[in-house]
């Protein structure tokens, strides 16, 4: 039986920028910390091998900056917050999905005929 | 001082998964960039480390090869250096190899004409075979002036024909 409560990992690789850009928008973070954050918030199956490639991503785009901070507890931290491109972005990543969730919310609405013969197979 | 808390052993097990990514980034990303990788990988590993412990932390990494694919798509140079040695290193064995089959071709019969069948030389002549037509002779060069020519072209080849079928 499929898990209801795990996110489709095509699905989540589309909205990763967004959520990245949105947790950076509301404070600087290094990649770790930005795993942790997602984790917190429901994303559990985010590896963190998936993030930190967006983030270089993001960062060769232009849509944030880094700087390297000493660590107490180990090697410098890499530290990213969202450039000025970035804010840019993610309101234009924001609208986009909101336009796609509108679009799709009709279409997913609409009652589903009963399953013909076939396709219970 | 060990500031991290992790035991050596640890440490060990993180720069074995940081080394295995940047062994397929070698020779194909820009050495600056390689080392900010690295260092990246390597902080945020030790900071997962110590909040889950080495194993998970290297587990919640996922797919190494696939992490540092996802690396190499991102930040790959313009030419692939990796690529180059190899193209190089076919094109040596090419030439051993077509060296033996025009010896094994050519033997029997220089042979019963009474010649000296092959040798092997180094660095005799331009290359890549050498021989004697008078004395019925063929030489087998390990290397030579034109072992490197066509080493070179093949090497140039290999790192730059990705870029050239890019555009």
């Amino acid at each position: 039986m499929p898990d209801h409560d795990a996110h489709d990992s095509q699905l989540l690789k589309g909205v990763l920028s967004l959520a990245l850009l949105r947790l950076l928008a509301e404070r600087e973070s290094y990649g770790y910390e930005l795993v942790m954050r997602l984790h917190e918030l429901g994303l559990g199956e985010v590896q963190d091998g998936s993030v930190y490639p967006a983030l270089g991503r993001l960062e060769r785009d232009g849509h944030i900056t880094s700087r390297l901070v000493a660590s107490s507890s180990g090697p410098a931290r890499k530290y990213y917050r969202l450039s000025r491109s970035g804010y840019a972005e993610m309101a234009h990543t924001e609208l986009a999905w909101n336009s796609l969730v509108r679009a799709l919310g009709p279409i997913l609405s609409r009652p589903v005929p009963t399953r013909p013969k076939e396709a219970a197979k | 001082m060990n500031q991290s808390g992790l035991s050596l052993m640890d440490k060990l097990r993180i720069e074995l998964s940081v080394q295995r990514v940047d062994f397929v980034l070698d020779a194909r990303v820009p050495r600056v960039k390689r080392r900010q990788i690295r260092n990246e990988l390597r902080s945020n590993l030790t900071e997962a480390a110590q909040q889950v412990g080495v194993e998970a932390a290297i587990r919640q990494l996922g797919d190494l090869q696939a992490l540092a694919n996802s690396y190499l798509d991102l930040y790959r140079g313009r030419f692939d250096f990796r690529a180059g040695y190899r193209w190089a290193i076919i094109a040596y064995a090419a030439i051993q190899v077509l060296s033996l089959a025009i010896f094994f071709a050519f033997s029997t019969g220089v042979r019963a004409g009474g010649g000296h069948p092959a040798s092997y030389l180094f660095w005799s002549g331009f290359g890549p075979f050498g021989g004697n037509a008078a004395a019925h002779s063929f030489e087998l060069l390990l290397l030579s002036p034109a072992h490197i020519l066509i080493m070179a072209v093949a090497f140039a080849i290999g790192t730059s024909y990705k870029l050239i079928l890019r555009r």
